[in-house]
């Protein structure tokens, strides 16, 4: 068991079987709760993986698992190896980030740590990874990074448009990543964007609540890439997402945001290749 | 009664107005998140009570004022809070604990929960096409609290319109209206003929065996 000192107060990490014992057995303890989150749909090859490794990481209290309309089993198998599972409340594409949202309302840990359900490589590190400025107190917002370039949108869409409306972000490797970590109090004082722009939205609003954000290098991330398409409807969701915080944050006015948004449309995103990565 | 509805959304809108027609007299607190919506709200439905409070509270009030309410419907944009809200009035013994769901999907998980009344606005939009598209069989309303179920079924071959008459004359607990196939509406079965749509009315068990039968 890891212990941390802060002032009076002892941080115990644990283990999800321990938690609540330790709670009553040590009331001076603050002890972070982790509840890990999975959007997902139809993905009855890799929610087993996800739900174990998940569990097996130190101070997890619940794995969520929130479904986007599943035709597979992907709900019975995760309901089977213990993890809450929540329908999106709504299924429009793309959803993500109506899923994270009901993710973070159904959860109870401290801690909200999300990833992706598809990651073949997946290990209880990624997790405690994630977590662990969090629990030691050195961040209230972590934005893991991967072991690879980053992807398209990331590099022709995401990044011009933080260095231009707000350069403080724009030293992240990965703003788009998925693999999160955050207090949960946060997350609800936050709005989500329902699609591809949810991250990118998460970590504007989590700046402006002058939130303490880290990027956590989490190693190498084995998983599928997105097809094409994806792609492009996420550039232009990323895209949006940005101008729409700049407009609010009065950065730019709504013309330019339109006009932005536009050539967005016309950006080449390298479509000779099927598939890759954000 | 008082009836505490949480949610300031597209759902809540309905619901406040249902409640207030229902029990004109009755207590409605509602509960939003936002103080801009709780604005809103206010103006919109002057004989509620508006409070704003964070997501966390909002158990925290359930667990305060639990002995004192008589009704918590849950009308949130998400399916996940509408579950936690209802959990905690279960847990705090609140006579009626209804859902206003956003996802039929959610169904299942609620039920298995123990929430009982889950209102989905979405089931019309099936019954509604079947009717439309002249369907053969069509469960029209199950009424949660009794065990009565109401159905439309296409009267389309002699076989199942001499066994609806067999089992019309024998059954108490069924009652029947047909509607002819040139749109003539009588309550006796004699008088109906192939082409008719019969809508039938009894205990979901009898109601059930009716609809096994037509759909053989």
């Amino acid at each position: 068991m890891l212990k941390f000192t802060s002032g009076t107060a002892q941080l115990i990490s644990c283990s999800p079987f321990y938690g609540d014992f330790l709670y009553t057995a040590f009331p001076n303890s603050i002890i972070m709760k982790i509840s890990v989150i999975f959007p997902s749909k139809n993905r009855e090859d890799y929610v087993k993986r996800a739900v174990k490794t998940a569990f097996k990481a130190e101070c997890v209290m619940e794995v969520i698992i929130v479904d986007g309309g599943s035709q597979d089993r992907t709900i019975e198998i995760a309901k089977k190896h213990g993890a809450k599972v929540i329908v999106q409340s709504d299924l429009t594409y793309p959803g993500k980030g109506i899923a994270m949202r009901d993710g973070a309302y159904l959860s109870r840990g401290d801690i909200l740590v999300y990833l992706d359900i598809d990651i073949k490589n997946i290990t209880p590190e990624f997790i405690e990874k994630l977590a662990k400025p969090l629990i030691n107190g050195e961040a209230e917002f972590v934005k893991g990074c991967f072991e690879r370039s980053a992807g398209r949108v990331t590099e022709l869409v995401a990044k011009p448009l933080l260095r231009m409306f707000y350069p403080e972000l724009a030293k992240f490797k990965q703003p788009l990543s998925g693999e999160i970590a955050g207090l949960r109090k946060l997350f609800y004082k936050v709005d989500f964007e329902r699609g591809w722009g949810v991250d990118v939205g998460l970590l504007i609003d989590f700046h402006n609540f002058r939130a303490r954000i880290v990027e956590k290098d989490v190693g190498y991330k084995d998983h599928d890439m997105k097809p094409l398409h994806a792609l492009t409807d996420m550039a232009y969701e990323v895209a949006g997402t940005i101008l729409r915080r700049a407009v609010r944050d009065r950065k730019i006015d709504t013309q330019w945001a339109e006009k932005y948004l536009k050539e967005v449309r016309t950006l080449d995103l390298g479509i000779e290749s099927g598939e890759g990565f954000a | 009664m008082r009836t505490l509805l949480i949610g300031g959304g597209h759902s809540a809108y309905f619901a406040a107005n249902a409640i207030r027609e229902i029990d004109p007299n009755g207590k409605l607190i509602i509960i939003e998140f936002t103080s801009e919506r709780v604005d809103v709200l206010s103006k919109m439905f002057p004989f509620a009570e508006l409070i704003q409070l964070e997501i966390d509270e909002v158990e925290e009030y359930i667990k305060g004022n639990g002995s004192i309410l008589d009704a918590v419907i849950t009308a949130t944009e998400s399916d996940s809070l509408n579950l936690r809200y209802c959990k905690v009035a279960k847990e705090n013994a609140i006579p009626l604990t209804i859902s206003v769901i956003n996802n039929p999907l959610n169904t299942e998980i609620l039920l298995n929960e123990g929430i009982t009344y889950i209102i989905n606005p979405y089931n019309l939009i099936p019954r509604e096409l079947s009717e439309i598209f002249d369907a053969g069989t069509n469960v029209l309303y199950k009424f949660q609290g009794t065990e009565i179920s109401m159905a439309s079924i296409k009267i389309s071959d002699e076989q199942f319109l001499l066994q609806l008459r067999r089992e019309m004359a024998q059954s108490r607990d069924l009652s029947a209206i047909f509607v002819s196939k040139s749109g003539e509406i009588t309550s006796s079965v004699e008088e109906v003929g192939l082409g008719g749509r019969a809508y039938i009315i009894g205990s979901e068990k009898t109601v059930e065996k009716v609809l096994r039968i037509a759909r053989r």
